[in-house]
């Protein structure tokens, strides 16, 4: 049976959510198309989180549990992951789009002499016809993902070579339940490191806070952004309150300390889709962006015209936040009362 | 700034700084489509990849610390030109354009093939690259693949996300990586491959006279079998994907931008729209 191999990120936590969500959708894909999910795990003292994936939906789980995988090493984890890949040959390999999913794959698939597809926002199976040679192929990936700024939609398959690889945007897919009656194989893997140049590349420090605020469920986020300064922030909490929304920050205010990691939204926070999007003081950086350009309306405020932000945004409003926050409060209170 | 310790190896610490630098639609202009629905690549307007610019003041930064020569390295139709000049007048010595027709439709594994081997040509002309380095990813594709690939063909380490070049010492260079709810700290051995996700680097704007200084400086025009490519790994054919179909976003932005002195004319007008469209806002 062709397999779909999903790569088992790990955090301080458990098992990363993204891959979960990832199992989940392999697990969907395989029922309906006939295929075998496997999760490839990797690291130290990890061989504990396999059951996890399991209990998740992977009928198989591959593990490398070393003690020179103990940090997070770039060339050691693509060394372990294609020794099991040029072994295994899954049909199929799905990354989370992560920051590590999105630096580990595409170094897999170039050493595997294959093809990726980046930051899929959806996956799915279907057949081709080449045009050229009129050769068809049954059960391919289709990588869809959003191009040019988000402007297009583009469906792009690997045909000839394998694995088919993607990574696939997190927060698409919801995490599977949990059944602690299904079971699996396990699959431990001994990889000889010995011969590897251990400080060619080091990790000296890790600091990753832990997220407790939720902002996925949320009909409306109020986000600040470094125009928006601690003053502003007061103001944007206070707009949210009064819409009975949550508030959300690019990193540039998390990094700058005016609000905690929890209300991070983008490439290293959260990925949300609300019904509403006031970007504040934010000027749409392609990081703070893919966290949030999938909300059903974008209203922007920031003071230069020129601002990315203003070029996704169905609402922008040019001016002074301090100035237009402040005012809008005034009238939305009076329109309620 | 980057810390210098040049003191344990002053004379080598010169970095020769490969910088990849990618001629991208102007996000600014909508894009335009062939009578067959594919983009039309050829008629839009080409300006020097957003992201591309922290890199390149990222490796200006480090020239300016510790010496040495920054290369800039495109794989782009000939008419790209005028956004590498961009590159060059924000101060990078030389620039590289890989051009030749065959090179057509690569997709990013065939692209990072084609470009490395331009960086292997100036590696042996040189003696030796340091860093190769570029922006995390491009404002049209956004895949962020072409570093670890490039990498990855060369056979040496890569970090993405890098936010800041912490320090150059013995070697080895030191470096803050983004990633969920914070921050790594990881030391590489030199040459290594870093993109660079900006948030620490702001590029520098070129004067006027920076423009005319960039126009004489050297392009240096390639084409594939200059830098010894194997053409049937580029280009449409030796590239493992393909694109099989290209459709419009069903999310079209209204784009309704209000600017007016008077904040509470602004607001009215705001808000009538809102009502207009039937957007509640609570």
């Amino acid at each position: 049976m062709s397999k779909i191999f999903v790569y088992a990120e790990v955090v301080e936590e458990g098992i990363a959510e993204p891959s979960l969500e990832l199992i989940g959708r392999a697990r969907e894909l395989a029922d309906k198309h006939g295929f075998s999910v496997s999760a490839m795990l990797v690291g130290f003292g990890v061989r504990k989180l396999a059951d996890e994936l399991i209990y998740r939906g992977a009928s198989e789980v591959h593990v490398v549990d070393n003690e020179v995988l103990s940090k997070y090493n770039l060339l050691f984890y693509t060394r372990a992951i294609v020794e099991v890949v040029e072994n295994e040959k899954p049909d199929i390999f799905l990354f989370p789009a992560t920051t590590t999913g999105r630096e580990l794959a595409p170094r897999v698939a170039a050493r595997l002499g294959t093809g990726i597809t980046a930051d899929c926002t959806a996956i799915e199976i279907g057949d081709y016809v080449d045009p050229i040679t009129g050769k068809k192929y049954e059960k391919l990936l289709y990588q869809i993902r959003p191009t040019f700024g988000g402007t297009i939609m583009a469906a792009i398959v690997t045909p000839n070579h394998r694995p088919q690889m993607a990574t696939v945007r997190p927060g698409v897919y919801s995490v599977p339940p949990r059944d602690t009656s299904r079971s699996g194989r396990i699959k431990e893997w001994t990889i000889d490191f010995s011969e590897e140049d251990v400080g060619c590349l080091e990790v000296l420090e890790v600091k990753r806070e832990r997220r407790k605020v939720d902002l996925r469920s949320a009909k409306i986020i109020v986000s600040g952004g470094r125009g928006a300064r601690p003053e502003g922030f007061k103001l944007i909490r206070e707009l949210a309150e009064l819409l009975g929304g949550e508030v959300g920050a690019s990193r540039a205010a998390v990094d700058a300390g005016w609000i905690s990691y929890d209300h991070q939204v983008g490439l290293t926070g959260q990925t949300v889709k609300p019904d509403i999007y006031i970007a504040v003081g934010i000027s749409g950086a392609i990081q703070h962006v893919v966290g949030m350009k999938d909300s059903k309306i974008i209203i922007a405020i920031n003071k230069d015209p020129e601002a990315p932000i203003f070029r996704i945004a169905d609402y922008g409003l040019v001016g002074d936040l301090f100035v237009i926050i402040p005012k809008l409060i005034e009238r939305l209170k009076v329109a309620k009362s | 700034m980057v810390t210098v310790n040049s003191k344990q190896n002053p004379s080598s610490e010169r970095l020769n700084i490969v910088v990849l630098v990618k001629p991208v639609p102007d996000p600014k202009e909508p894009p335009k489509f062939k009578p067959d629905g594919t983009l039309d690549r050829l008629s839009m307007k080409l300006v020097m990849n957003p992201y591309d610019k922290y890199a390149v003041e990222a490796a200006l930064q480090l020239r300016e610390a510790l010496g040495g020569i920054v290369i800039g390295v495109s794989m782009a139709p000939p008419h790209a030109i005028d956004a590498l000049r961009e590159a060059l007048a924000m101060g990078v010595d030389e620039f590289i354009l890989l051009s030749d027709p065959r090179l057509a439709g690569s997709d990013t594994l065939a692209t990072s093939y084609a470009l490395s081997m331009v960086v292997k040509k100036l590696w042996s002309k040189l003696g030796k690259v340091d860093l190769v380095l570029c922006g995390v990813e491009s404002s049209d594709s956004n895949t962020a693949h072409i570093g670890p690939e490039v990498a990855e063909w060369l056979g040496l380490p890569s970090v993405s996300y890098v936010d800041k070049i912490l320090e150059v010492s013995g070697g080895y260079v030191k470096v803050k990586k983004l990633i969920e709810g914070g921050y790594m700290v990881i030391r590489v051995k030199m040459p290594a491959v870093l993109t660079i996700a900006g948030t620490s680097y702001t590029p520098r704007i070129p004067t006027l006279r920076d423009v005319i200084t960039a126009r004489r400086k050297q392009i240096t025009t390639l084409n594939a079998d200059d830098v010894s490519i194997d053409t049937s790994k580029v280009g449409l054919l030796g590239s493992p994907t393909r694109v099989i179909k290209m459709w419009a976003a069903e999310i079209k932005r209204r784009g309704k931008i209000f600017t007016d002195t008077d904040i509470d004319r602004l607001i009215d007008n705001f808000l009538a729209e809102l009502r207009k469209d039937g957007v509640k806002l609570k």
